[in-house]
């Protein structure tokens, strides 16, 4: 192994810019953009700290919590709401079919005055459902979608309402930081994933404004924004799917990387396959099914600004999953022997990049406490550029050929039964 | 207001002093106590020590109290009664009360006793006496009082009232008391006071009008009234009575016979102790003793605590004195039920009701939630609803095929007051005595008990004080022989006056229960008499042994407590030296600091 890493440096070292072109043409295509974002957004962002401090005033917030057999977190997440800097004005519980005693612990909470309502039904609906009850029932101007697995950052509702006064500003999404990174490798190297995401995808995409999902573990929404987009939809998928709905009626989303809330991750290999082919499934059938008008140049909904994000989804994630495993081939073909020479060569100057990425991802989130997951960063540039990779390329041809998205557990299979 | 008027008014709660008294007994024991006894209260004592010289005082001195004795030497007492009642010779008529140890003579007696006000029996109860003359001079007060305003007053005074018409139940020669004929809160008709000291001839008390427990308090304020069984004619009592006569009739003699009967022989098995009793707890023990029924609590809309028990006493006391007697030993309970009690007036009359979470309005609607599969819409029915159609409010369409379309997950309790909505409600209490509203989390608990007699309990019932030993009781004066009362006293003033110390002793004995169980009263009450004679054996001539009901006594004159006690092993040893069975004696000594 070590031979092969000496080898490979040796190899990357040895080559001239045109044969460098010829070897590496993946890379330079589908993973320097990647990084060059990242760096363009942290240097654009060091410029203007621009940072308000204190509250603003945007209104009445209520919190919305929609949650299926939660009684062991629920209580914990209603604390850590109450313990906001700016606490939200209301907390609204949805029981989505509880079987276990979601609704007993739900009528303690509402009896001791520490959520103000309570609604527990007997049948599963699904998330979007369930939140559309309590957002139904919300009083709020602001309404804050949160998952009841989530913990909060003191001053996360603070900094997560703070954009809205834009007026035109209708869904903010929290920055999701891993609880358990600890927990395997599994987990530390989604916690490395989350926090490059952030500084690598959602800051870039709140510079020239393409936030496109709002996500439904902690976001904000502007309650007559969501009012008049019908609130959540049928389907998994959700948080993708309002967002763009949001911004398609003229409306506009962002990201606040300060208000931080904390969440579980999946801790085995196949929890997190399972959830990330869920992900990647419903990506694809929200943009290509569903919201297809927006790549149509007739249709009245598209627009130059929507672009932007398809395009960039198209190009980073389709193409890129499909054509890595030509490249591949193509490599084994040309080179024989030497392919894993030449991988292992890519993968060494992606680690370079990836460690000056992480140190910029580790000062832009302080909390994500990067210090302790150094150690994880060799296994992160493997687990990310091919499992990943590989995950979501089996995911799009799942979808596409077998519309593998309708029968998700996540979504009732009554609802599966009758939606688009 | 005249100066008459404001002491008069004055009466009411402290007793007025200085009363002159004719007291007319032939026993010298008897007159020295009695004098004794109301000078130290501040009343006048005239003695006369036959009947021709009590007529003789009370023709010739006004008196407020005339006690009188039943058996004197040439006039008996009611003899003087009807004497002095027909003619005063212009002096003032006093208050008459009987005194003797022959209840049953006076009742009996051929003249009637009618004209006594009330009796006091024998042994004398030395704090009666004082409590009771002071009573009937108040009441003579009144009497008079009444007089002077209206002309022809008498009648209104003996007269009883419409008597309530006799029931079956009279005529089944039963000896019934009353309600309200015999027994008034304030008064009681000499056939009630003859129950007061213990009569066995009584059989029960009648209700003919309706009553309710706080008018019946009388029956266990007196002695004795409370072991006879209430038969309530009226059916108002319910539980409290320990016959319902409203819904028996004159065939069911024998139901009755039974129950009358049971009362009889239970009340002959009680100890004089609780018979005697003016204390409520052992009133109470008395009580389910006689009755052979635990105290059984019954739900009662009437009272506030929402119980009552099968005895006329109040609930609240029942709770209260039976819960001292669980923690003596003397009962055990059983749980019966557990109320809600209002924090503010302690009712547990407590309205339950659902309500409104956050604004406790009671105007809560039922609403089901509706879920439109195709949208993800979920909201109340009504948002729904076009006439007889149900219309998506987010997607229009119209939801038409159950479980496919659209289904309903729940209910949620929609608030008329306020709006707000939950998926259950919250429980609240509203007292319907003062109108407190009280959530159920905050709204405390009481937890109501039945009782029952422990074999503790039926000990002391059957075997009074001396059963629950000595430790256990102080010293209770009401108990005291006379003659040592008399002895006491003189005592007393010695100590006073020159500084004698003197000693009171109470036996007690251990081992009473057991031989009385093996060999019967007879010999325990031989070996008793024969421990007492060897211990008067032993003990100086200045020294006095008595003996009471449960404890025996001495006094030990020129001796304190402390001195005393230093004798007590040799004393008893000696005493029980030629006694056939181990008595068990236990001495307990008390010093003039005691009688403080």
């Amino acid at each position: 192994m070590w031979q092969l890493i000496s080898d490979g440096l040796n190899f990357l070292t040895a080559q001239s810019s045109v044969s460098f072109l010829s070897l590496f043409w993946f890379v330079l295509v589908f993973e320097i953009p990647r990084y060059l974002m990242g760096f363009i957004s942290v240097a654009v962002l060091s410029v203007r700290t621009s940072k308000a401090p204190g509250p603003v005033d945007v209104g009445r917030v209520s919190a919305v919590i929609a949650g299926h057999n939660e009684e062991d977190s629920i209580e914990r997440c209603v604390v850590s709401l109450r313990e906001q800097s700016r606490p939200p004005d209301e907390i609204i519980v949805v029981s989505d079919g509880s079987t276990d005693r979601m609704p007993e612990k739900l009528r303690e909470l509402l009896a001791s005055g520490r959520i103000q309502e309570a609604h527990c039904t007997q049948m599963r609906a699904g998330k979007s459902a369930g939140f559309n009850l309590g957002a139904g029932r919300a009083t709020g101007d602001i309404i804050v979608n949160v998952d009841s697995d989530c913990t909060f950052d003191r001053n996360a509702i603070r900094e997560i309402v703070r954009p809205f006064t834009d007026p035109l500003m209708a869904g903010v999404a929290g920055n999701i930081v891993v609880r358990n990174p600890n927990v395997s490798v599994i987990t530390s190297c989604q916690a490395i994933e989350y926090m490059i995401s952030i500084s690598q995808g959602k800051q870039a995409a709140n510079l020239i404004e393409q936030m496109t999902c709002v996500s439904g573990a902690f976001g904000a929404f502007r309650r007559v924004a969501l009012e008049r987009v019908g609130g959540l939809d049928a389907g998994g998928g959700e948080d993708l799917d309002v967002t763009l709905k949001l911004r398609t009626a003229g409306w506009k989303a962002f990201f606040a990387p300060d208000a931080i809330c904390y969440t579980e991750v999946p801790t085995t290999i196949e929890a997190l396959t399972r959830q990330r082919f869920r992900w990647e499934r419903d990506a694809i059938r929200l943009r290509y099914r569903k919201h297809r008008d927006l790549l149509n140049p007739f249709s009245t909904r598209f627009d130059f600004i929507e672009l932007l994000h398809e395009l960039d989804f198209i190009t980073f994630n389709i193409v890129a999953a499909a054509a890595f495993p030509f490249y591949l081939i193509w490599l084994f073909v040309t080179y024989g022997d030497f392919a894993p020479l030449i991988l292992m060569a890519a993968q060494i100057g992606m680690w370079g990049l990836d460690g000056v990425t992480f140190l910029l991802a580790a000062w832009m989130v302080p909390k994500a406490n990067a210090l302790a997951l150094v150690p994880y960063l060799p296994a992160y540039s493997p687990f990310y550029g091919l499992l990943m990779r590989f995950i979501r390329l089996a995911a799009y041809i799942q979808e596409w050929v077998f519309r593998a998205s309708y029968r998700d557990t996540y979504v009732p299979q009554k609802v599966h039964n009758v939606r688009k | 207001m005249t100066a008459v008027a404001a002491e008069r008014s004055g009466t009411e709660p402290q007793p007025v002093t200085g009363r002159k008294v004719l007291v007319a007994e032939d026993s010298p024991i008897t007159h020295d106590l009695l004098k004794l006894l109301l000078n130290q209260r501040g009343h006048t004592v005239d003695i006369a020590t036959d009947g021709r010289q009590a007529l003789e005082a009370l023709r010739t001195n006004d008196y407020d109290v005339a006690l009188l004795d039943f058996h004197l030497p040439h006039m008996d007492g009611v003899q003087i009664a009807n004497a002095i009642k027909q003619d005063t010779h212009g002096h003032k008529l006093p208050r008459l009360i009987a005194i003797t140890a022959d209840v049953e003579g006076l009742l009996s007696h051929a003249e009637g006793c009618e004209n006594f006000d009330n009796i006091i029996p024998k042994p004398l109860d030395i704090y009666q006496v004082g409590k009771l003359v002071e009573e009937q001079a108040a009441i003579g007060d009144e009497v008079r009082a009444a007089e002077e305003a209206s002309p022809a007053p008498r009648l209104a005074v003996e007269t009883k009232g419409a008597r309530a018409p006799a029931s079956f139940f009279e005529r089944l020669g039963y000896q019934f008391l009353v309600w309200p004929d015999d027994l008034e809160a304030t008064r009681l008709s000499a056939r009630a006071m003859q129950a007061t000291l213990g009569d066995p001839r009584f059989d029960g008390i009648l209700i003919k009008k309706p009553v309710s427990a706080d008018d019946l308090a009388t029956l266990w304020q007196r002695k004795a009234l409370y072991v006879l069984p209430v038969v309530d004619l009226t059916g108002t009592l319910g539980v409290k009575a320990d016959l319902d006569g409203s819904k028996l009739n004159a065939q069911d003699t024998d139901q009755i016979a039974q129950v009358l009967r049971r009362f009889q022989d239970q009340r002959a098995r009680l100890n004089r102790d609780l018979l005697y009793s003016e204390v409520l707890s052992e009133q109470l023990v008395g009580r389910v003793f006689i009755s052979g029924q635990p105290l059984t609590a019954a739900l009662d809309p009437t009272s506030p605590t929402s119980v009552s028990y099968n005895t006329t006493m109040s609930g609240i006391l029942v709770a209260r004195e039976a819960e001292t007697l669980c923690e003596q030993g003397l009962f055990k309970r059983e749980f019966f039920d557990r109320f809600y009690v209002c924090g503010r007036c302690d009712s547990t009359r407590m309205h339950v009701r659902e309500e409104c979470f956050k604004c406790r309005s009671a105007d809560l609607v039922e609403e089901p939630y509706l879920h439109h599969f195709k949208c993800a819409y979920q909201g109340p029915e009504s948002q729904f609803r076009r006439g007889d159609e149900l219309i998506c409010p987010k997607c229009r369409r119209e939801l038409t095929h159950f479980g496919f379309d659209y289904d309903r997950p729940g209910l949620m309790m929609v608030c008329g007051a306020c709006g707000h909505a939950a998926s259950d409600p919250a429980i609240g209490f509203v007292c319907l005595d003062c109108g407190a509203h009280a959530d159920s989390d905050s709204c405390r608990t009481r937890d109501v008990y039945s009782y029952q007699l422990t074999e503790q309990g039926t000990g002391f019932a059957e075997y009074g004080r001396a059963f629950l030993g000595q430790a256990s009781q102080a010293l209770r004066f009401t108990e005291l022989p006379i003659e040592l009362v008399v002895a006491l006293n003189a005592a007393a003033k010695r100590f006073n006056e020159e500084k004698v110390p003197f000693t009171l002793v109470n036996i007690f004995y251990e081992n009473e229960r057991e031989i009385t169980a093996e060999h019967g009263a007879r010999q325990f009450a031989q070996a008793r008499e024969l421990f007492l004679e060897n211990m008067r054996a032993n003990l100086s001539k200045a020294d006095m042994v008595v003996e009471g009901q449960s404890y025996d006594f001495a006094l030990f004159r020129d001796i304190g407590p402390e001195h005393a006690r230093a004798d007590f092993d040799s004393l008893c040893k000696d005493a029980q030296s030629t006694v056939r069975f181990d008595l068990g004696a236990k001495l307990k000594a008390f010093g003039p600091e005691d009688f403080s």
